[in-house]
Parts: C-alpha cells; sequence; structure tokens
C-alpha cells in the first residue's frame, strides 16, 4: 500500500487490467502525465439517445468516477469526432481540448460468442490560460492513446477469465449441490443456499404446489446474505388470477407483467416429466440491479436438475415419512422415538434439566376391538393421535410405542408437571417416570414408566401414576406385608 | 486503509479529502491510507457486489455514504456499529433533526457518522432583476413568484450567453435531488407517515415533481445541457439565478435566498462515513472516522467546498459566521431529511429511473403530463411491493 492520499488505480500491471475501468483510469493517469494536462475525461456513447456519458475522470492529480449525462452540440467538434471517429481539437472558454474518438470490442454481457462495440470518446484538456493543442502535439496525443488502447483487449479478457471461472465453478458445485440434496428441510436449504452462493441474487423464493388442497405453498427464501427463513405462511390458491405466481405457474400470466421485471426478476416455474411441482422465483428488486442474460440462461439450464432435486427431495420426505410415523394416529413410531429419546436424555442429562417419561394405554381397547371390530378400534386410535398432536408443547415428543401403547416424552418436565400435561380427557391409564428423580438411565426410564402404568391398571385403570408415587405405596405395602403392584 | 469517497459534481472536495489525507498522515505517519472515488450508482453496485460476492469483491475499510444508506446497508450487514467507537456519536454531538433520522429504529446504535450537510438554496443577481422583481426576498418566497420572475426574465435576457436559472449539481438529467426540495415545498413526500405505502401518485409529490419538469418542458433548464459539455459549469455572473446546495462566493451583486416555496425551513442532504463490518482493520477505520470528527478537521474540508458541518458545535459557529446567517437559520430551523429506511434508497432509483426516462422525453419534446402519471404509478407500485417485502 502506498502512503497519503495516492489514488489506487494504475498501480501496477495487473491491476491495470482489472477490470475495464481500471484499464481506462490507468489511461487518464498516464496520458495526463504525458501531456501535462489540467483534466481528462472518459465518456461512453448512448448512441440510443445520443448521449455521451461521463464515466472517469482524472483533475488535478485526483481520478474519480462522475457521472454525467451531456448531448454535444450537433456539429461541433465532439459531434464530429464521434460521428466520424475522427480526432480533433477544440478551443472554447471553458478550455483547450483534445478529442480522442474510440470504438472498443467488448464481451457480450449476454453471453453471445460475439464482440459488441463499446463507441465513446477520451477528453484531454486544458485550461484556457494554457497553450492549444497543436495539430503535432493532437498527432502525438492520438497515436499514444491508439496505442494504448491497443491493450484493451486485456482487461476485457481479464474481466471476461472472471466470469469463466466463476460459470465453471458454478457448474461443477451446483451440479454437486442438486445431486446430493437428499435430506428434505436440509435439502431446500442446500438448494437455495447453492443457487446464492453462485449467483447473489437479492432473494430467491421457492414455492410448492399442494396438490391436495391446490395451494402453492411457501417454502423457504435466502436473501443476498444467504440466510434462509421459511415462509410456510405464503398460500396462494392455486386458480387462475387469484395471484400473478398461481397465474405463472398456471401459464396463465400477462406477457405485459413478465415484461417488466424481465430485467431483474426470473420466476422458473419446476416441471419434472411435464408436471409443475413449483415456482422459482429470484430477483434483483432492492438492488434494483440487472440480472444478467447470461445469469439467467445459466439459471435456466439448471432448471430441470433444480426440479429434479426439489422432486427427490419431496419423494425422500414422504419415504421417510412412512418409515418414521404411524399412518393411523400420525405419531412418529417407536423407531424415530428411540433416536429422539436418547438426544433428549442426552440433553436433560447435560444441562441438567428434568425430562419425564409418560407411558399410556388406552383403557380397554381390547374389547372395542372385539365389540365394535377394528375399523372402529382404528378410528378411536386416529381420534387418540389428533388429541395428543393437539394438546402437547412443541417441544413434546409423542410415539406409537406399540399396539394402544403411547409413550411421549416431556422435556424439561417435572413429575408433577408432566401429570399436569397429561390430563388429556381421554380415558388412558398413565405411568409417568422422571429423571432424575426416579431413574439414571434410558431403560430404567421406560421400566420405571411401565411399572407404573403397571400399577395404574391393577388399581382401577383411568388414572395417572407417577412411579415415585407408586413406589411409596409399594412400599407402605410392603411394609404392612400386602402386594400392591398386581405383580408377584 | 482504503477508503471510497462519492464522488461529487465539484472537484473542490476530492481536493478536499487530498488535504485532510494529507494531515492524517502527517499526524499517524504509520497509518496508510488510500481512496478511490465512486460515483453514487457505482458505490450502490459495489456495495451489492460485496454481498454477492465477498471475496472477489472487498470492501473499503471506510465508506462514505448518503445517511439514508445506514439503515439498508446495516441491516444486510455491511457496516459496523461506531455507536461506542466514535466519540460525538457515543454523546450524540449533532443536530437534533440528524440524530432523528440517524437512529430512526435503533438509538442505541449507529452504523454512520453524519459528516457533511448541504441544503439547496436560491441565489439570484440583483442586476439581472433591476426592473423586474421589486422585492425579491417578498417575490421569490413562493415558487409561483419564482416562476413568474423567470418568465419575466427569459424575454428580458439579451446577453451572449446569459441563462436565467442554472443547477451546478444537475447531472444531466432531472434527478430526485432536484425535485425533492419542491415535492417537500409542497408538503408532498415519498411515504405515507407510517412508511407503509408508497405516496409517489400523491397530488402534493407529483405536484412537486412536475413543477421541476416544467422548467424543463419550458426551456428554463436545459437537459443533457450541450452547453456544459463544450464550455464548462456556467459561471455565476451568467446567470440570473443559481439554485446550488453549495455555498457560493458572494461575490457583488449575488444574494441568496431559501429555496423558493419551501413553508418554514428547507430540504438537506446529509452524508456520512461508515466503517465496513468485513474490514480487518476496524479499530483502525473508526480511529480514522474519530479522527475526522474532530471539530477543526471537519471544519476545513467541508468549508473547502462549500458545504456546512454536521458536529453540533461546528456547525453552529459555521452558522453564526456566515454572512448570510439569517436564510441558514431559517433552512436550518428544522430541515426535511430523506428517510432513513430500509427501503428508501431503492424507492429512489426507483424515481430516479422515472424521470430518466422522463427527461428523455423532454429532452425529444415528446413529454406529456400521461407520461409523468404513469411513470409514477408504475413506480410506486414497485415501491409498495419493496415495502410489503421488506
Amino acid at each position: 500500500m502506498k502512503k497519503s492520499g495516492k489514488n489506487i488505480y494504475g498501480q501496477g500491471e495487473r491491476a491495470a487490467y482489472d477490470g475495464r475501468y481500471a484499464f481506462i483510469q490507468g489511461a487518464l493517469a498516464a496520458v495526463s502525465e504525458q501531456f501535462a494536462l489540467d483534466g481528462a475525461s472518459y465518456y461512453e456513447y448512448d448512441e440510443k439517445n445520443e448521449l455521451l456519458r461521463l464515466r472517469l475522470r482524472r483533475a488535478f492529480g485526483a481520478a474519480f468516477e462522475h457521472e454525467e449525462n451531456l448531448r454535444p452540440t450537433p456539429a461541433s467538434a465532439a459531434a464530429r469526432a464521434v460521428a466520424g471517429m475522427q480526432p480533433c481539437t477544440a478551443s472554447s472558454p471553458a478550455g483547450r481540448f483534445f478529442y480522442f474518438p474510440f470504438k472498443l470490442d467488448s464481451f457480450d454481457p449476454s453471453g453471445g460468442r460475439n464482440a459488441v462495440p463499446r463507441t465513446g470518446l477520451v477528453r484531454l484538456e486544458r485550461s484556457p490560460r494554457k497553450r492549444r493543442f497543436s495539430a503535432a502535439e493532437a498527432a502525438r496525443a492520438d497515436a499514444w492513446l491508439r496505442a494504448y488502447f491497443k491493450d484493451y483487449y486485456k482487461a476485457e479478457f481479464f474481466s471476461l477469465a472472471r466470469r469463466q471461472e466463476k460459470t465453471i465453478s458454478a457448474i461443477t458445485e451446483l451440479t454437486e449441490v442438486f445431486a446430493t440434496a437428499l435430506r428434505v428441510r436440509d435439502s431446500f436449504r442446500h438448494i437455495l443456499a447453492g443457487i446464492q452462493t453462485y449467483f447473489g441474487f437479492d432473494r430467491v423464493r421457492l414455492y410448492l404446489i399442494d396438490e391436495g388442497n391446490r395451494k402453492l405453498k411457501g417454502e423457504l427464501s435466502a436473501d443476498i446474505r444467504g440466510q434462509i427463513k421459511s415462509i410456510s405462511y405464503e398460500e396462494i390458491p392455486l386458480e387462475q388470477g387469484a395471484h400473478r405466481f398461481a397465474d405463472i405457474v398456471l401459464g396463465k400470466s400477462s406477457g405485459a407483467f413478465m415484461e417488466r421485471y424481465k430485467d431483474c426478476v426470473l420466476y422458473m416455474p419446476l416441471s419434472v416429466q411435464g408436471v409443475t411441482i413449483g415456482l422459482l422465483i429470484v430477483d434483483n428488486l432492492l438492488s434494483q440491479q440487472r440480472i444478467e442474460p447470461a445469469e439467467l440462461a445459466m439459471l435456466k439450464s439448471f432448471g430441470g436438475q433444480i426440479a429434479l432435486a426439489v422432486d427427490n427431495s419431496r419423494l425422500f420426505d414422504k419415504v421417510e415419512e412412512l418409515s418414521l410415523y404411524d399412518e393411523l394416529t400420525k405419531l412418529p413410531l417407536r423407531r424415530y422415538f428411540n433416536q429422539r429419546f436418547q438426544e433428549e436424555f442426552y440433553r436433560a442429562e447435560r444441562f441438567k434439566q428434568p425430562l419425564a417419561l409418560v407411558w399410556a394405554d388406552v383403557d380397554y381397547f381390547k374389547e372395542i376391538n372385539d365389540t365394535y371390530g377394528h375399523q372402529i378400534g382404528d378410528v378411536a386410535l386416529k381420534e387418540i393421535g389428533r388429541v395428543i398432536l393437539s394438546n402437547l408443547r412443541k417441544i413434546d415428543f409423542p410415539c406409537r410405542y406399540g399396539g394402544d401403547e403411547i409413550v411421549i416424552l416431556l422435556p424439561q418436565a417435572t413429575g408433577a408437571e408432566a401429570a399436569r400435561l397429561a390430563q388429556l380427557k381421554i380415558t388412558l391409564s398413565i405411568g409417568i417416570s422422571t429423571f432424575p428423580q426416579d431413574a439414571s438411565g434410558l431403560e430404567a426410564m421406560l421400566e420405571r414408566a411401565d411399572d407404573a402404568l403397571y400399577w395404574v391398571k391393577s388399581h382401577g385403570r383411568g388414572r395417572i401414576a407417577l412411579y415415585s408415587d407408586t413406589a411409596a405405596e409399594k412400599q407402605k405395602a410392603a411394609a404392612a406385608g400386602g402386594n400392591t403392584n398386581g405383580k408377584s | 486503509m482504503n477508503i471510497w469517497l462519492l464522488s461529487d459534481y465539484d472537484p473542490r472536495k476530492h481536493l478536499a479529502f487530498k488535504s485532510l489525507l494529507s494531515r492524517f498522515s502527517a499526524a499517524f505517519p504509520d497509518t496508510e491510507t488510500e481512496f478511490q472515488v465512486k460515483s453514487r450508482k457505482s458505490m450502490w453496485e459495489s456495495l451489492f457486489a460485496h454481498l454477492r460476492d465477498p471475496k472477489r469483491n472487498p470492501l473499503a475499510d471506510i465508506i462514505e455514504i448518503p445517511q439514508n444508506w445506514t439503515e439498508l446497508f446495516s441491516r444486510l450487514g455491511l457496516l459496523f456499529d461506531l455507536s461506542r467507537r466514535v466519540e460525538p456519536l457515543e454523546s450524540k454531538r449533532y443536530p437534533g433533526f440528524i440524530l432523528k433520522e440517524l437512529c430512526r429504529h435503533d438509538e442505541a446504535r449507529a452504523f454512520s457518522a453524519p459528516w457533511w450537510i448541504e441544503a439547496p438554496a436560491l441565489f439570484y443577481r440583483t442586476q439581472a432583476l433591476k426592473g423586474i422583481c421589486q422585492d425579491p426576498e417578498k417575490e421569490l418566497a413562493s415558487w409561483e413568484g419564482f416562476r413568474a420572475t423567470l418568465d419575466k426574465l427569459t424575454s428580458g435576457g439579451k446577453r451572449r450567453n446569459f441563462r436565467a436559472l442554472s443547477s451546478p449539481g444537475s447531472s444531466g438529467s432531472v434527478s430526485v435531488s432536484d425535485v425533492l426540495p419542491r415535492v417537500w415545498g409542497r408538503r408532498g413526500g415519498l411515504f405515507s407517515d407510517d412508511f407503509n405505502r408508497a405516496t409517489f401518485t400523491r397530488d402534493e409529490t407529483a405536484g412537486g415533481i412536475e413543477d421541476w419538469l416544467e422548467l424543463a418542458v419550458s426551456g428554463r433548464i436545459e437537459l443533457f445541457s450541450p452547453d456544459r459539455f463544450e464550455n464548462g459549469p456556467r459561471p455565476p455572473e451568467e446567470c440570473a439565478f443559481i439554485i446550488s446546495s453549495r455555498k457560493l462566493a458572494v461575490r457583488a451583486g449575488l444574494k441568496m435566498l431559501p429555496y423558493p416555496g419551501s413553508a418554514g425551513s428547507g430540504f438537506a442532504l446529509v452524508y456520512n462515513l461508515a466503517v465496513s463490518a468485513s474490514s480487518n482493520d476496524q479499530d483502525g477505520a473508526a480511529s480514522f472516522v474519530s479522527w475526522a470528527m474532530e471539530p477543526q478537521n471537519m471544519a476545513a474540508f467541508t468549508e473547502s467546498f462549500g458545504v456546512f458541518p454536521c458536529l453540533k458545535s461546528v456547525f453552529e459557529q459555521r452558522l453564526q459566521e456566515e454572512r448570510e446567517v439569517d436564510v441558514y437559520r431559517r433552512i436550518f430551523s428544522a430541515p426535511e431529511l430523506m428517510p432513513n429506511i430500509m427501503v428508501y434508497p431503492t424507492a429512489e432509483l426507483l424515481l430516479e429511473r422515472s424521470l430518466w426516462n422522463l427527461s428523455l422525453k423532454i429532452a425529444r419534446k415528446e413529454y406529456t403530463r400521461e407520461d409523468l402519471n404513469r411513470e409514477l404509478i408504475m413506480a410506486q407500485g414497485e415501491a409498495d411491493y419493496l415495502l410489503s417485502l421488506y
């Protein structure tokens, strides 16, 4: 780094070609020194609007970007220079000028193979008190700038190389991202994070079609910082005219709307084998920056892979749901419970928090099945599952442990709290054990809850018993010489 | 330490900053500094480029931003909290109207330090108004009075190179900073009071924009001025009126008034220094900001290009020293600042785009009032949508 306020442009070979404007700044700095100028300006020519658009300037020994849009007087020196691509000199009360028109080949931002010509003007400036540009000096300045601009392709090449590098890494790594996306919640995040890492849009949103309810449901939204949040609160009826997203998915969107936003929003319906499964929306609305056509094209080319990855994730979710959840009661199955029980137990142990285990048994379930048949038994179980799911706290974890036995984990709950939470207004026999009071291990907790349940069943059913209470009762009975737990 | 400075139409700002840096380097010879001047557009693009790809697009350590970009870029995580690092921020040594916008949502933290402030005012040449305007202070207080005087002037301007009105800060097209003082003057605004809706099409807002566009339609101001390209900025002595946010050297015959039609006080723009949250030298950068906020440094820097310092004590002292102290006191009694809310900078871009389209139409002589309606309706719709998202 250099000391004091030295401008950083033009600090050596690499920096000189690091992008189009770095190169031009280098040119303005060098030509200012070479020809003892008071100022030098770089204008790009906007042919459509016939405007010279100032981009860079160097004056008073400082380089700066600046924007000014000016229309040269017809037939003026500057207008003639741009029209005929011929350099010329001019003089006015504002100063002495040399106009150097240029036409440079730039790469096509839309990703085309052909170069796009960029025309403009470099203006060399001296104050009115200083000497004019003589013909000889103008010729030298012209030759000098021509020679300098011959290397312009290096700056273009530098930019192109950066872009290609980004494209290649996007292609290789995004393919990997989409191919490996499987676990549903994580995979959607994974997909959105992948898109954001390589494209960096202001926002990416994913909506999925819920065919059963004819809705377009929000899933996730990722912002420019890569932060991902749920947008599950967004539900759009999948009907024409209900919302523009629905219209897009249904293929009924108006062209005018799409046209207005085409530069900074992309609506990408996700289809697998001809069936639309969702909608991916990327936008640069906050920055109002144009999404480069090449980037849009690349994202579109990934459309099939994204749709497939999203669909795979949904299928995986369904399979996982079938293997982890009981279809009838919608409660988790024992396999899933065992995994969560272990996690919750370790957590309780580590943070020294209570953990309660509720073991419930539907009273007279066998009699219901025998008397009214299994279909009615299933209805009863389904209802019990619904009641349990709608009455628990978010952190509680219920499970259909087998048959009519239901086990519920109640993290951070003592025995008394568990007994209160277990009052579900249905006729169940319930035994409760707690950590650390009743047991210090997983197996022991299950055993104690089962013991308490057994005690309830042998004492008239339809009650809730804490293991600690039943143990105390048993002790009392043992002291009195009786047998109170029904087991002998 | 890298510094990004906002570009200015007045090159004296860059020179003033160079001089400020020289003094900093003399005081702290071990600290190396570099600076780069970015246009507003390129500053915006650079900040978003960093958000999109931080490794390839590193930020400077210190960034100059319009004050009302603070909320957006702090919410996007780009700015470092300076509230405990810059003493004037900690002890809130800025005028209340600046602090109110800076800390709109969070009084405990401040992600940028107010640096300098400018406010548009009307300058007129007494000689040019001779026989046209008997009592400038009274007649030019309202927009209508100003417009009527302009009309008289245009018909009577015989001098070669004479222009009735000049707006030296113009970038060629009509811009948001051109129209907002008039919008405010009509008691319009860009948002509803609760910031839930954009109000570009409200009568007062659209009317304020139309007032300024009318100056261009009627040729009172020249868009994309070829003359400016050929001959440079118009010298003040060739203009009857100048609307400028900078103090002009009040040479013989040039006097100053508040912006016409600004009922009560004026409209002001504030520029701040911020430190990048990704800077490797946040302490050093915060120290530089603190140093720049020292009264003598702030005073010297702002005086060099005709703007006001933001530090309360220096600001008050400068006001007292001004020849036009009464006018400035009126302008700064309770100036309107653009709101420092997350969506504001984007809403301004939307309006800027509309004004650009309208400017091109005016320059081609294709403009109709319907164009203004259409542009404002579309820009407002987009701003409303953004407000619903952020």
